[in-house]
């Protein structure tokens, strides 16, 4: 399956009468956006703002964010099974907004995650202060339920993402990228002498706010299953995950995965990258069980010498991750691990909720409980008031003069577990 | 059957299933989910949250067999790291929170819950 991602840099974003891309500026008309949104008759109102790379701007509390891509040529839609037919993607040529993202935010639960800062030391921890951001504010009307609101918001992200992505529809891109994915034989046949590596990517799936879509299906209810990396890319697996901003994968993280990114510039090269393996994240432990031996099962299967395996979340998706590590290991087959550590604020407690001495290859992406400082910004988009009842936030986080002291996992993607981020430790 | 300390989970679920209600803490339920481990009972669900850490919500659902039988040891090394990783959290900066959170805490609980029993709202 081969893929031409072509990126348009966007390098600006802008109000404007007509929603047009030109000269690297994206111009939106606002109430074109707001139109869009309002189709949804969950929401009262709908108010849309734009936060760039270096302004004073304060977005809470975020619950995802979403990269603008469509289809040029090829089969399917964008985000197949939630807003495009049930059709295989992730051949053919997509379009991407490169350096713009839809980020959605909304008071769904008392308790709410996700800062993004555009400017300042916080600015530093997340990769979305980069991007060139249209913020969607939707209100939902009176007593809409958590998960239908949660539904909504998730739906008006990619409404609007696919919106945006449709104006780069007829551009021709400054940059094409093209990755593919020979079938198992050709594989074996083109690169006889080096390793072959899968990639398990686990998917967060327990429940409201906590949930992952494959083609439209909450991925709570399948089986670990193979999915082409290209696939991914053309918005097969979207998040619906709301809780923890730190780990947690947003829609732009799966559309943007660095394990699948680096495997293919390194396919070829100096290993094989043979497929993707995504596995859940249950709550039941016979689930927990099953998914990880079919990962570890399908890993044999296709013969591969290596594994990437990484996680999404803090807790009882340490158990996965260690089950998929074990099981995967003891087929012979070596793994690496890419987590993030809760470790405690001075960084000497154990760092997961599971281990094993098979897991003795482990990358981290930092440590969600260090206590960071943000300082005010001049606006703020969202609900400031929040932050006090934020993970990692605690009475007396907000400060009067719109400071914040918190640990570091109130920031959207900080310590990212695919590794889309700037920390690590050494 | 079901250790909770969630009285959302109690009223709803209490016709259609076994529950063992704790007038207590997340911890109360841990360590009682402990005891019942010790004597031989199986654990179903895992007893720490996917992304909630144990110093924000004070509710815990956990799902342990109807019957006993030998111990188990996975079941004990799974509720005893739990109980380590929740004394990990530094519980003085627990959060005073207002009612509508707390009833979005025991919904939460509640879905993570019903999605272990496969209960779809």
């Amino acid at each position: 399956m081969k893929l031409e991602l072509g990126y348009i840099f966007i390098k600006d974003i802008q109000f404007a009468e007509q929603s047009k891309v030109e000269n690297g500026t994206l111009y939106v008309n606002k109430e074109d956006v707001k139109a869009l949104i309002l189709e949804d008759q969950n929401f009262k109102s709908a108010d849309v703002e734009l936060a760039r790379p270096g302004e004073s701007i304060r977005i809470i509390p975020v619950k995802d964010v979403i990269e603008p891509r469509v289809k040029v040529e090829g089969p399917g839609g964008i985000f197949p099974g939630m807003i495009s037919k049930v059709e295989t993607v992730g051949s053919g040529k997509t379009n991407v907004l490169k350096g713009a993202a839809v980020v959605t935010t909304g008071k769904i639960v008392g308790f709410q995650e996700g800062i993004i800062d555009m400017k300042g030391p916080g600015a530093e921890y997340t990769p979305f202060s980069k991007l060139n951001n249209l913020v969607l504010k939707c209100e939902p009307i009176d007593g809409l339920k958590q998960h239908e609101h949660e539904k909504a918001l998730r739906f008006a992200g990619y409404k609007v993402a696919e919106y945006l992505g449709n104006l780069a529809k007829s551009l021709t891109p400054d940059e094409v990228h093209t990755f593919e994915t020979p079938s198992l034989t050709e594989g074996l046949k083109l690169y006889p002498d080096l390793p072959r590596v899968a990639y398990v990517l686990m998917l967060q799936s327990q429940g409201l706010m906590h949930d992952t879509y494959v083609y439209g299906v909450d991925a709570k209810k399948s089986l670990t299953t193979m999915i082409y990396p290209t696939e991914i890319m053309d918005g097969a697996i979207v998040s619906g995950n709301c809780v923890s901003a730190c780990d947690k994968n947003t829609t732009y993280h799966h559309l943007n995965n660095p394990v699948i990114q680096d495997l293919f510039e390194q396919h070829g090269k100096t290993l094989n990258f043979v497929c993707v393996i995504i596995s859940n994240e249950n709550v039941y432990l016979a689930d927990k069980e099953r998914s990880s031996n079919w990962s570890a099962k399908l890993a044999e299967l296709l013969g591969v010498d290596g594994v990437i395996v990484s996680e999404e979340g803090f807790g009882n998706p340490d158990t996965d991750l260690i089950m998929n590590c074990k099981k995967i290991e003891s087929k012979g087959i070596k793994t690496v691990l890419i987590t993030d550590e809760y470790a405690g604020r001075d960084g000497t407690s154990q760092s997961l909720a599971d281990a094993d001495a098979k897991a003795n290859a482990v990358v981290s992406g930092g440590n969600a409980n260090e206590v960071i400082e943000l300082p005010p910004m001049d606006k703020v988009i969202g609900h400031p008031e929040v932050v006090d009842t934020i993970a990692g936030g605690f009475d007396g986080s907000l400060h009067d003069d719109g400071s914040i002291t918190a640990e570091l996992q109130v920031i959207t993607g900080a310590t990212n577990e695919m590794g889309f981020n700037r920390l690590s430790a050494r | 059957m079901i250790i909770t300390n969630n009285d959302l989970v109690y009223s709803k679920l209490k016709d259609d299933y076994n529950i063992l209600y704790i007038d207590g803490s997340f911890r109360d339920v841990l360590v009682k989910t402990r005891d019942k481990v010790h004597a031989g009972y199986e654990l179903l669900t895992h007893p720490l949250s996917s992304s909630l850490k144990p110093n924000e919500t004070p509710y815990k659902s956990v799902i342990i067999s109807d019957k006993k039988g030998k111990l188990n040891f996975n079941s004990v090394y799974i509720i005893e790291d739990a109980i380590i990783e929740y004394d990990k959290f530094n519980m003085n900066i627990i959060k005073k929170i207002s009612e509508k959170i707390r009833k979005d805490f025991k919904l939460i609980d509640l879905t993570v819950l019903e999605s272990a029993l496969n209960i779809n709202y």
